[in-house]
């Protein structure tokens, strides 16, 4: 078995795992109970170790880091947001994120192994730890800004639910953390993802200066380059806000409307309009 | 023998009969030690509530309800003719159905309600403490403990409050993980406001301001909770820096209204949420406040509608809770049953004959080779054999009062494997 073929039937794993989890998820979110959230988590946490594995085994298969492409940057998302479920699942003894993470780390899973990884010799430009760190540094701050916005969608439900006076006390809702936790874990996603797309960025302007030289800026005019800095802007001025006060419903608002934008930077603009950042 | 119950409760009996038969601890265990010297019943417990007495046991007399009913006239100084008339009793079956009921929550006086199953098991402590509890008490009450378990797991019966405070309480959880640390305002310094604000304190409250018209009250009650006073002309700004308002003032008007709080909302830089629980009639807080964001209101009528639903849905559950109980009352019957000393009898001769068949039958060829009449003597010498074993435990079983007879059934049955193993 290739080292392709391999990273395929990694991936299909970390998606039947992805599956079981998110059914399992939903399922003890609509009627708990200590096996399903059990059975839930390990299943979420196999998927990650599958999905990490079909990660480097495409990394073997390409001679280049595994997430240079369109597909293989959304198999790394994939594995930051299931990664990223378990282990606040286990910081915080709490599994109400588990619905809402798992089916996007399964819908981005589900894309990626739409193709088989070709081996062809990397671009030496696409070689080296500061390429893979810029890389993998935006991957996880869109990762922290999905949670921020799972964690928002919780904190406007809830806050909903509680609203309609009893409703907060019975069924799913009576299940959702408090808002003050919300809240909470809303700025912390929000200062994770800000700290590591600054840091993302800032190998991607090093390494650019590396490759191009400072005397040929053109890269910085690459749409996806006004995106990403105009995204790192808005949550930026998101997470200032909510650090001085701001209301906790116009934060989680915010946070929804923002990972639209992500959303949008990540495939319409790397697709479209992107030519440095088009996914070779 | 007879497996009885005898009780006095909220159904059937006036509080002022119910508190003049209450049993405190000490009190159970005298009347457990006279109840057996006077040989009116030759095991038991008594389950003692704020709503109940009830006495379980297992009796000789065809009469020992009456005369337990008798015994706790003269215990307690009660007249026995009242006694006899507000009683609730039963015998068999109905001992262990009601047991199981009572543990569950289902005879309650706030259906479902928690403390039940442990006062059971105070009530199970005791016995065992006194030696009161013997073979059956024990299966029924482990019985009864494991069929409440079972019913707060099961079902939802008791899992949503019914009392305004315990919702309060159910809705602060909604809203904060703990709520040491969270600023409290109480408004008000009435009854209401100092038993709500004690509540709070009791479950984690640290920081307090109490906010009345009147500064002396402010300052008297926020001694008591610990907490601090605030003038009265600071009621908004107290407010909207607070997260949690406790407010249940005389006021004939609302003393927050939306437009106050807004205003001070928005100069102040704490944006948390707010949970407001409006416990005045008429109203303190304008309901208009509903429209803010991240300001949750709830008043008296929103605390009962939600009361009345947590008890409909607690309604729903009683077919599910009334299952479990019919399910465990088989169980124990099906034990219980199997402890009369002629089926005890019949299954031991049934097994011990089913060895000896086996083993004659693995010897039958050599047995043969002894000689023609051999087989025949070896078959009349281990029924003896069988016949001579069988002799004591039939006479012991028989010995002894019903306890006792109880007892040794139930080690022989036990220690010979009579019953089929239970499935999982």
């Amino acid at each position: 078995m290739s080292a392709a073929q391999l990273a395929s039937a990694l991936g299909l794993g970390a998606l039947v795992l992805y599956v079981l989890a998110t059914g399992l998820y939903v399922l003890n979110l609509l009627r708990p109970s200590a096996w399903t959230g059990r059975l839930a988590t390990v299943a979420a946490a196999l998927g990650a170790v599958l999905n990490f594995a079909a990660l480097y085994a495409r990394a073997v298969a390409l001679e280049s880091v595994p997430y240079r492409d369109l597909l293989g940057s959304m198999k790394l998302f994939g594995f930051f947001l299931a990664a990223l479920n378990v282990v606040l699942e286990l910081r915080h003894r709490d599994r109400s994120l588990g619905p809402f993470l798992m089916p996007a780390a399964l819908v981005f899973m589900l894309v990626a192994l739409l193709e088989t990884p070709v081996p062809r010799a990397p671009s030496p430009q696409f070689k080296g730890s500061i390429f893979a760190l810029h890389v993998t540094l935006n991957m996880l701050s869109y990762a922290a800004f999905a949670v921020a916005c799972a964690l928002s969608l919780l904190y406007l439900l809830a806050g909903r639910a509680l609203k309609h006076r009893g409703r907060a006390l019975a069924g799913p809702a009576s299940r959702l953390p408090t808002l003050a936790y919300l809240e909470r874990a809303t700025r912390t996603s929000l200062a994770v993802g800000v700290v590591t797309l600054l840091a993302g960025l800032s190998f991607g302007f090093f390494w650019a200066f590396r490759i191009w030289g400072p005397q040929n800026v053109r890269w910085g005019l690459d749409p996806k380059v006004w995106v990403a800095v105009a995204t790192l802007v808005f949550y930026a001025a998101i997470l200032v806000r909510a650090r001085s006060g701001a209301a906790p419903v116009t934060t989680a608002r915010l946070c929804v409307a923002g990972f639209l934008l992500i959303l949008i930077s990540y495939t319409a603009v790397n697709l479209l309009v992107t030519r440095l950042h088009s996914f070779t | 023998m007879n497996l009885l119950f005898i009780g006095w409760n909220h159904r059937a009996t006036p509080v002022e009969v119910r508190e003049r038969i209450a049993f405190t601890p000490e009190k159970a265990r005298e009347a457990l030690k006279h109840l057996f010297a006077e040989r009116i019943l030759t095991e038991g417990a008594i389950v003692a509530t704020c709503n109940r007495s009830e006495i379980y046991g297992l009796s000789e007399r065809e009469d020992a309800a009456d005369a337990v009913a008798t015994f706790l006239s003269s215990f307690h100084q009660v007249d026995g003719g009242v006694l006899r008339q507000t009683a609730v009793s039963g015998g068999g079956e109905e001992t262990v159905r009601h047991l199981f009921r009572v543990a569950s929550g289902l005879d309650s006086m706030v259906l479902g309600e928690a403390q039940i199953l442990g006062q059971v098991r105070e009530a199970y402590r005791l016995a065992t403490e006194t030696g009161a509890a013997r073979v059956v008490t024990n299966r029924l009450f482990q019985s009864a403990l494991e069929c409440g378990k079972r019913v707060r797991n099961e079902t939802t019966l008791g899992a949503r409050p019914t009392s305004v405070p315990g919702i309060a309480l159910l809705l602060v959880g909604r809203v904060f993980e703990e709520l040491e640390g969270r600023r409290v305002l109480v408004v008000g310094a009435g009854e209401t406001a100092e038993l709500t604000a004690q509540l709070l304190v009791e479950n984690g409250a640290t920081d307090l301001r109490v906010c009345n018209r009147s500064e002396g009250r402010a300052a008297a009650l926020a001694a008591a909770i610990g907490g601090r006073a605030v003038p009265w002309e600071s009621l908004v700004t107290a407010a909207a820096e607070s997260d949690l308002i406790l407010s249940a003032t005389g006021a004939p008007e609302p003393v927050i209204t939306a437009k106050a709080l807004a205003e001070a909302r928005h100069r102040s830089r704490r944006r948390g949420p707010l949970l407001i629980l409006d416990l005045a009639v008429p109203r303190d807080v304008e309901p208009a406040v509903d429209e803010l964001s991240d300001v949750y209101r709830y008043d008296v009528d929103a605390l009962n509608e939600v009361a009345a639903e947590n008890a409909a849905a607690r309604r729903a559950e009683v077919p599910k809770a009334e299952a479990i109980v019919e399910e465990t009352v088989v169980k124990f019957r099906d034990w219980f049953g199997g402890l009369h000393h002629v089926d005890v009898v019949k299954a031991l001769r049934g097994k011990l004959e089913g060895i000896r068949r086996q083993e004659v039958e693995a010897y039958r060829g050599k047995i043969a080779g002894l000689g023609p009449d051999a087989e025949k003597v070896v078959e009349r010498l281990t029924d003896s054999i069988v016949s001579k074993i069988l002799h004591h435990p039939t006479v012991g079983l028989k010995e002894g009062n019903a306890s006792e007879r109880l007892e040794r059934a139930d080690a022989v049955r036990a220690l010979f494997r009579l019953d089929p193993p239970e499935k999982p």
